[in-house]
């Protein structure tokens, strides 16, 4: 409008477009109220239905996972190294199973959490739940307490490959050695493409960081727990879980970042696991009997040990406790590949 | 006990307690951060409907599914998105072919149907959501100015399980899918008119 200094100051000639616009402005409503309808007025009869929005889980229900957790570390811990019961180990393993993976359907995790609390770190404003928070410290101190009791009966990742194990078998000490590192390299990955990610151009020639979350994207385990998923996931975790039956837990073992930081910090743990109740006899049997290669010079490794309790049902001295405190002794359990007596 | 035990409990003591520290500092760091619980939601003004999110999403339905806003729908008895307007009429002059490939998107009549006229009665639109695979094409078709733009997609919370990293997210070209804290959810998704996530 301002530009039109002669519409203002001669009055003779007139600009047209005012015109112009009206009329295209007026065929266009005529155009539009061709197609466009408001809605109409039923009257009395007819009141307009808001369509329902199903609600996100509430505060109660994420509260209640968190509390689960809690209360599965809890008992993980008071199962290995009070009770010193791998049948109890494995309820709480299913159970977890159970919730964390078929009900949660695999998230929460605290796995998963690494990246969020990387992210979080790097980025203040990005939206990180306290649950979430929760899920990252929790095994995280109850390894410093206790060891890794997340992994040998909370995890539904773990509990899975634990589940799956029918023939263990031994992988070359130094193969496995090497193989240790991998969880570290993949931490640093991972962390790396949470926070910060690598520099892409979008189709539309948008430049934009992109951050992963590798771990969810990778994880060969959640499809199964969802019963659905894109083809690499499934792939990936029917491998892990093939491997698994003779190598035990090579997700938690070689791969995953969390575990890496749990054997860190388990190293110091408060408690721990140790085999023989009272005297040791130098039978080797715990070492043939732990399909994780935990065992070194008739002590379980702190680090290694994922907490699943198979060392103590092959003890003789522990059969020998038992029998003693009149709690009536399980069989010695023969483990493939081991020399236990059968 | 002997020395070296001692000096093992020492050095483990003190690092358990380091850790207990760096956990501790990393715990007050988060807590100062933490907010509300996130959801992703689809922010329908950046929405093309391309059908990334029928195909993207980790599971097999997707959960992202099409709603119609009743108060914003026309109740027309031609609606573009329900039926294929360009598919060859029917003896009543009512175009045969619909819209939705999976026949999710239902109609019934509202008050007293005229049986003779199709053109005399409105239609209540209504998405089935066990068959919708949130393709978009209804969304696309009742775009305006053909349609009044009350369908749109959006992330349903009882199908979605809430992925830490949303695939559809990554996928979408437009951005339009935003994590949003749970309880900010109603002005999106009930006006459409905010952008901002």
């Amino acid at each position: 409008m301002d530009n039109h200094p002669e519409g203002c100051g001669g009055g003779a000639k007139r600009p047209l477009w005012p015109l112009i616009l009206l009329v295209v402005a007026f065929a266009s409503s005529a155009l539009f109220a061709q197609y466009q309808k408001k809605p109409p007025d039923f009257g009395g009869i007819y009141s307009f239905p808001t369509p329902t929005h199903p609600e996100p889980r509430g505060i109660v229900l994420l509260s209640l996972d968190v509390a689960m957790l809690a209360v599965g570390l809890g008992l993980g811990a008071y199962f290995v190294l009070k009770r010193r019961s791998r049948n109890a180990t494995l309820l709480l393993s299913i159970a977890a199973i159970a919730y964390f993976g078929f009900y949660r359907k695999g998230c929460t995790c605290p796995i998963g959490s690494i990246q969020n609390v990387t992210l979080s770190l790097v980025d203040p404003h990005y939206l990180i739940s306290p649950g979430v928070i929760a899920f990252f410290l929790l095994p995280l101190i109850a390894a410093l307490l206790f060891g890794r009791v997340f992994c040998g009966g909370v995890c539904p990742l773990g509990t899975v490959q634990d589940l799956v194990l029918l023939r263990p078998m031994n992988v070359p000490r130094k193969l496995d050695r090497v193989l240790r590192w991998i969880p570290f390299v993949y931490l640093a990955v991972v962390i790396f493409f949470a926070g910060w990610g690598l520099p892409t151009v979008t189709s539309s020639g948008k430049e934009i960081v992109l951050r992963r979350f590798l771990i969810c994207e990778w994880d060969p385990f959640i499809g199964i727990f969802r019963l659905s998923g894109p083809f690499h996931m499934l792939a990936i975790g029917a491998g892990f879980l093939m491997v698994g039956m003779f190598y035990g837990r090579p997700y938690c073992r070689w791969l995953c970042p969390y575990g890496g930081l749990l054997s860190i910090l388990s190293r110091v743990a408060w408690k721990n696991v140790t085999v023989t109740p009272d005297k040791e006899t130098y039978c080797g049997m715990c070492a043939d009997a732990c399909p994780y290669g935990a065992i070194h010079d008739y002590n379980a490794d702190r680090a290694t040990c994922v907490s699943c309790a198979r060392c103590y049902e092959c003890c003789p001295r522990e059969i020998v406790r038992l029998r003693r405190e009149g709690i009536p002794a399980k069989r010695y359990v023969s483990v493939p590949g081991g020399r236990g007596p059968a | 006990m002997s020395e070296t035990n001692t000096r093992r409990k020492f050095i483990d003591t003190t690092c358990r307690i380091i850790g207990f520290a760096a956990l501790g500092g990393v715990g007050a760091v988060l807590t100062t951060r933490a907010s509300a619980h996130a959801v992703f939601q689809v922010d329908p003004l950046k929405c093309t409907s391309c059908d990334l999110c029928r195909t993207s999403c980790v599971l097999s339905l997707s959960a992202v599914k099409a709603v119609n806003e009743f108060s914003k729908c026309g109740y027309c008895m031609l609606c573009p998105a329900y039926m294929d307007v360009t598919s060859a009429p029917n003896e009543k002059g009512v175009p045969s072919g619909k819209v939705c490939p999976q026949d999710a998107l239902k109609r019934r009549v509202v008050g007293k149907e005229d049986l003779d006229d199709p053109n005399n009665n409105y239609y209540e639109y209504s998405v089935d959501e066990p068959k919708c695979t949130g393709c978009g094409k209804c969304i696309k078709a009742c775009k305006p100015p053909f349609g009044n733009g009350s369908l749109r997609l959006e992330i349903r919370y009882d199908r979605c399980v809430t992925c830490n990293e949303c695939s559809i997210l990554i996928a979408c070209p437009e951005e339009a899918i935003v994590r949003v804290p749970a309880p900010g959810l109603s002005p999106l998704l009930t006006q459409g008119e905010t952008a901002n996530g």
